[in-house]
């Protein structure tokens, strides 16, 4: 019984973790995209998976509803909510429900990204400025990249200049 | 270190490669490889094995092991990338350019390996594959060209093992056979993807143009690539993977992207402007 309570702790930690981690990022995208109005092409990207959010978001709801439900002092049964704290992903607001002095369910009320860092555990694609990419008015390169150019245009392309330059 | 330049395939491929006795005959058994999979691939050439199965001269099922399975492999991309990649052109022409390039790119490397070749740098009609360090030890850096002016890097990356294929998809210039069974996303007008291997690279960054957002969600999800993409408004998206491998003014000042041998000569060269005229 130990073990799989434990497990089950683990795993609602891990679940606690990809719902705000989602959260954060819906935050993210929604904060840049308020930022950046003046350009259409940069809103709503980045789309989470549907089903995950929904899946492990219909129960936070309906218990975020039931919150401070009468905590007691004794063999304590309800909801308490912890206060916001700040983490290393963005701050983080945690509910956790006891039944009868156990912890039944722990529950991310509210997980925002702050500066931008809760993406570094993730692999999304976040906006990033065009001065932040290429700083320098020079750059030593070995190659140029780009979409493919036929054999015409690879005369009047950067590669060609490279190439002519005596690399 | 020289770069050896050779048409094929309608674009042009740039091999650079240190000074050696060797390298003439390396970069003529590359430009055979190349050779090879356009002999085969072409639809420009009517007597190519791909043109002939086009045209209905040969049936697919009749076609060699190799086409076989060249065209199951991208019909595997097709569905791994929920069809944002295909190999059929809307009028249900097989067209097999979205992996070829990359397939003889990998072919014409494992040949300059087995020669012995460490370090080098092949680009082919601008996807980057590189090998090992420059000749003074550092990484390879490869730039990638602003969608909205040729003439200039939108950025640059430095480029190391096992991350060493930079490929580059867009509306912009040949539009790299981009298709879709439905309307064309056009949310980017370029994505770069960088990966261990050029097909995937080269294979996701075309489904990233076609699919727009949920295909790049979908990809940086479940493949271990970074992706730099570019809306028509210019504005940026990138995977912190592809932002800690840019190369900055601060990096280069702390010396992260500096030299780790100390000896040799840099093979690089200056753009300060875009020098690059017609011929």
């Amino acid at each position: 019984m130990t073990i799989r309570a434990t497990l089950g702790g683990i795993f609602a930690s891990v679940a606690i973790l990809v719902v705000g981690w989602q959260a954060g990022s819906a935050a993210v995208t929604s904060a840049n995209s308020t930022s950046s109005a003046t350009r259409p092409g940069s809103s709503t990207t980045t789309g989470t998976p549907a089903a995950t959010p929904s899946a492990a978001g219909a129960p936070a709801t309906a218990a975020t509803q039931a919150t401070s439900a009468a905590p007691a002092k004794a063999a304590a049964s309800g909801s308490f909510t912890g206060s916001d704290t700040n983490t290393p992903f963005g701050n983080v607001q945690v509910q956790v429900v006891v039944s009868n002095g156990k912890i039944t369910d722990v529950k991310a009320l509210h997980l925002t990204d702050s500066g931008g860092r809760s993406v570094q555990i993730s692999n999304y694609a976040v906006p990033i400025l065009k001065s932040e990419v290429l700083q320098s008015q020079s750059v030593n390169v070995s190659s140029v990249g780009g979409a493919t150019y036929t054999s015409d245009a690879y005369l009047t392309s950067l590669q060609a200049a490279l190439t002519k330059a005596g690399l | 270190m020289r770069a050896h330049v050779f048409d094929t395939m309608g674009t042009v491929v740039s091999l650079t490669l240190p000074d050696s006795p060797a390298a003439e005959a390396a970069v003529a058994e590359a430009t055979r490889q190349f050779r090879l999979f356009d002999e085969r691939y072409s639809l420009y050439r009517s007597d190519s094995e791909l043109a002939r199965v086009a045209s209905g001269e040969i049936p697919l099922t009749a076609a060699s092991d190799e086409l076989r399975s060249t065209y199951a492999a991208a019909l595997q991309w097709r569905d791994a990338t929920g069809g944002s990649f295909t190999p059929h052109r809307p009028d249900g022409v097989v067209d097999l350019n979205g992996t070829v390039k990359a397939l003889a790119m990998q072919a014409a490397a494992d040949t300059l390996l087995d020669s012995g070749f460490s370090d080098w740098c092949l680009n082919a009609g601008g996807d980057v594959l590189c090998a090992g360090h420059q000749p003074d030890g550092t990484a390879w850096r490869v730039g990638v060209v602003d969608p909205a002016d040729r003439g200039s890097l939108l950025f640059a990356i430095s480029v190391e093992s096992p991350r060493r294929a930079v490929a580059t998809s867009g509306t912009a210039e040949r539009g790299d056979h981009i298709w879709l069974a439905t309307a064309i996303d056009s949310t980017y007008v370029q994505a770069t993807v960088v990966a261990d291997d050029i097909e995937t690279a080269d294979v996701l960054a075309t489904a990233i143009v076609a699919g727009g957002p949920s295909a790049l969600a979908s990809i940086v999800e479940r493949w271990s690539v970074d992706v730099l993409t570019v809306a028509p408004d210019g504005s940026l998206r990138a995977t912190p993977g592809l932002t800690a491998a840019l190369v900055t003014e601060e990096k280069e000042r702390d010396g992260e992207l500096g030299s780790r041998h100390g000896h040799g000569v840099p093979a690089r060269c200056e753009i300060d402007s875009p020098v690059a005229k017609p011929l």
